[in-house]
């Protein structure tokens, strides 16, 4: 029973020594990338003035465009998994092309028939796409951050955003470890505290004996 | 809110929240409080310390981020802080790198080993 516990132990301590080793890994790779994003946005800062890149350049309206989704396994373990908003914007953008198409070969079949009619059709399908475009358009604009700091930004900023968007998925991969590493250090306590407790148990009675 | 996940919150200086909010976690808006706070000079400790408390009340913010300069401010409050969610990760700021002796998560666990241990 004794040699049991111990294994358990043992497997316990192998255990927490990798993920600390794992969380070691990923905090130095996070720190790296954090650096690289500040001086890529130092490298913009310098290139655009020093005010244009700034908290003054926050939008007045933020929609966050990253989640994180949570779960409590099996002893108290959190886990976090980062989920971003970026494919739907593809996609909006992808389905007003296709709409853009397709009104433009009904205008060119109208054409043949009615010509005031197709003047005043035409009108309305081309104010009909500039609205939609402008409609659909403007929440993905709204939605990048990097549009706060101007239309053309330079590289530095576009490198400094996906090298924090990096951070961000790594920060969610880390703090899923730490919860694991809390978890195993609980459990490796209370088998310590068992195995204390027995082997005080039987010390008196070897003594009796 | 049911079937969303949630938010992450960035507790730092402004270079820090400029990166973080470019990476698209910042949420604001006129019904609901910001989610980061960029930490000035002039920025009071007690500010510091009730933005940390009320991220920890808000049931929607899964993971804070923290300078680890601005989390040494206020190491009792991140200490009493037991919970996994929301999960607090001490990032390191321009002018202070990050020191894995300050971490309160690596403190917690380098702790449990003492001589008797090992018996």
């Amino acid at each position: 029973m004794r040699v049991d516990q111990q294994l358990r132990l043992d497997e316990q301590l192998l255990l927490f020594m990798d993920q600390l080793e794992a969380l070691e890994e990923k905090r130095h790779k996070l720190n790296s990338l954090i650096e690289e994003g500040w001086f890529s946005i130092a490298k913009a800062r310098y290139s655009m003035g020093n005010k244009q890149v700034s908290a003054l350049q926050y939008a007045s309206e933020m929609e966050p465009l990253v989640y994180v989704e949570t779960s409590v396994l099996e002893g108290r373990t959190a886990e976090f998994k980062c989920e971003r908003k970026e494919n739907k914007t593809e996609e909006l953008k992808s389905n007003t092309i296709e709409d853009i198409g397709a009104k433009e070969t009904i205008s060119g079949l109208r054409r043949r028939i009615n010509t005031i009619q197709k003047g005043v059709r035409e009108e309305d399908q081309e104010t009909d796409p500039q609205v939609k475009t402008k409609a659909e358009s403007s929440t993905p604009e709204h939605r990048d951050p990097l549009k706060w700091f101007g239309i053309l930004v330079p590289q530095n900023l576009k490198q400094a955003q996906s090298a924090f968007k990096e951070v961000i998925t790594l920060a969610a991969e880390i703090a899923s470890l730490q919860s694991a590493i809390i978890a195993t250090r609980k459990e490796m306590q209370a088998q310590t505290k068992e195995q204390q407790q027995k082997t005080e148990k039987t010390q008196p009675e070897m003594k009796n004996e | 809110m049911p079937g969303r996940g949630k938010l992450i919150a960035v507790i730092g200086d402004e270079d820090t929240c400029t990166g973080f909010l470019l990476g698209g976690v910042g949420e604001l808006n006129k019904n609901r409080k910001p989610n980061f706070l960029v930490v000035e000079k002039d920025t009071s400790i007690t500010e510091i310390e009730e933005t940390f408390k009320s991220f920890l009340a808000r049931s929607d913010i899964g993971i804070i981020l923290i300078n680890q300069f601005i989390a040494e401010m206020i190491r009792h409050a991140i200490d009493a802080h037991m919970e996994s969610i929301p999960a607090v990760l001490e990032i390191p700021s321009k002018e202070h790198p990050y020191d894995a002796s300050k971490d309160s998560i690596l403190r917690r666990a380098k702790g449990m080993f003492s001589a008797e241990d090992f018996r």
